[in-house]
């Protein structure tokens, strides 16, 4: 099972807790005290930008973006999010951030492209 | 050497399958150098043509029905190495490489469709294509109904895990229950088992959420969300895989991500196929089917 892009093994099953992946991607976020901030930016699917969202940092969305930016391997400024993590990222930080993250939430649930970037 | 994995992709047609299961296994060798044998399984025979680039490929039963006999086949008549990149012999990109056959089928309307299949893999284990230096065999089949023929991989242990190419659409996640229905009577016996759904999306309301509860519900996994993008059909019509045409862009970065977790995969399991009322009611559920009144059934919209 993979969420976040992490793997979970089979004996796990293919119902995987909020709480198991929280703490699965926080410790491999491993310390974040040098990130100030994440921007997400969606696209449609012209490229054309639509709007900015700022992510709260402290909430478990910041960590997910901030780790997925760190360990990505695609280029740029801005990188792209897998769709299966938005959602996956989105699912988990509704249940676990609530409202601090709710509307930005929201945003990643429809089909836009979205790109991260933190520093 | 590790161990020979044979996978095989089904899924309605039309869904994607072709153009998914290509693309998923370019990426498996460009990306992570896996050295992979496709043996598509439709009457189509387009499981092989980007990465041929080719118009579709000489299948074993049109070369068999021309030479007489397929035992006047040889392996090389049938079995050609992909083109460019995924050439056995062309190693500047990647030590991955990609072998190509095609069961080809009957003319429309004559005979069984599932007869190619059975005999494509017999005429291809009996002259060693499957003794090479593989990592991966792959088979892509038509599984809108799976009749005895198009069972055959699983039927007969061939391919181990099976990955279910489907969408949010209605009929997309009825032929992916009734793949799992194909998949649990022969699990037992043949040790197949069901790896993941791959949702190639058609950008639905809800899609990712509707695809999850049905993999959920069947025991397995949504391996990946596949977006919609444009650069697919542009490969295409080169008659390439996104992957080989434009291997930095974001949709070649969504087939590597997907090849990745198919080579790290370990959830293989025998699914619960849902009963179709548990699968209508998952529908409503996610709003692609409004509850109606018994007595509103068969009746047309008012005007």
């Amino acid at each position: 099972m993979f969420i976040c892009g992490y793997h979970f093994p089979a004996s796990l099953g293919n119902k995987i807790s909020h709480e198991q992946v929280v703490e699965r991607v926080t410790s491999e976020a491993g310390d974040l005290s040098d990130v100030s901030y994440a921007i997400l930016i969606s696209e449609n699917r012209d490229g054309v930008k639509q709007e900015d969202l700022k992510v709260e940092k402290g909430s478990f969305l910041f960590t997910a973006l901030a780790d997925y930016y760190k360990k990505s391997d695609i280029e740029g400024e801005y990188k792209m999010i897998y769709y299966t993590n938005k959602y996956q990222m989105s699912e988990v930080s509704k249940a676990v951030d609530g409202a601090a993250t709710a509307a930005v939430c929201k945003k990643l649930d429809d089909m836009l492209l979205y790109r991260v970037k933190v520093a | 050497m590790a161990e020979l994995r044979q996978i095989a992709f089904y899924g309605k047609g039309g869904i994607g399958k072709s153009t998914t299961s290509q693309n998923t296994l370019a990426a498996m060798a460009h990306y992570f150098g896996k050295k992979i044998l496709i043996v598509g399984c439709d009457p189509k025979a387009d499981s092989t043509r980007l990465i041929l680039h080719e118009k579709a490929q000489c299948t074993i039963m049109q070369l068999a029905s021309e030479a007489g006999t397929v035992e006047d086949l040889e392996l090389e008549d049938v079995c050609k190495p992909g083109a460019a990149e995924f050439d056995p012999d062309n190693t500047d990109i990647t030590e991955g490489f990609i072998m190509c056959a095609e069961s080809g089928g009957p003319e429309p309307g004559v005979g069984c469709a599932g007869r190619g299949v059975i005999t494509a893999i017999n005429f291809l284990e009996e002259e060693g294509a499957y003794d090479q230096d593989l990592d991966f065999v792959s088979y892509d089949v038509l599984g809108d109904v799976v009749c005895g023929g198009f069972a055959m991989p699983i039927r007969e242990g061939k391919a181990q895990e099976i990955y279910i190419v489907m969408s949010g659409e209605m009929m997309a996640m009825y032929a992916a229950n009734n793949i799992s229905k194909g998949i649990l009577k022969y699990a037992n016996t043949g040790g197949v088992r069901l790896a993941g759904l791959i949702c190639n999306a058609r950008m639905t309301d809800r899609e990712y959420d509707l695809a999850k509860h049905l993999a959920e519900q069947i025991g397995t996994q949504l391996i990946h969300f596949v977006p919609r993008s444009n650069h697919v059909q542009r490969a295409e019509l080169r008659r390439m895989t996104v992957v080989e045409f434009a291997d930095k862009t974001d949709q070649a970065f969504e087939y590597k991500e997907l090849a990745r977790k198919i080579i790290d995969n370990d959830l293989k399991v025998i699914p619960k196929p849902l009963e179709m009322d548990d699968l209508e009611a998952l529908l409503m559920e996610f709003g692609l089917e409004e509850e109606v009144e018994a007595d509103a059934i068969g009746k047309k919209a008012s005007a």
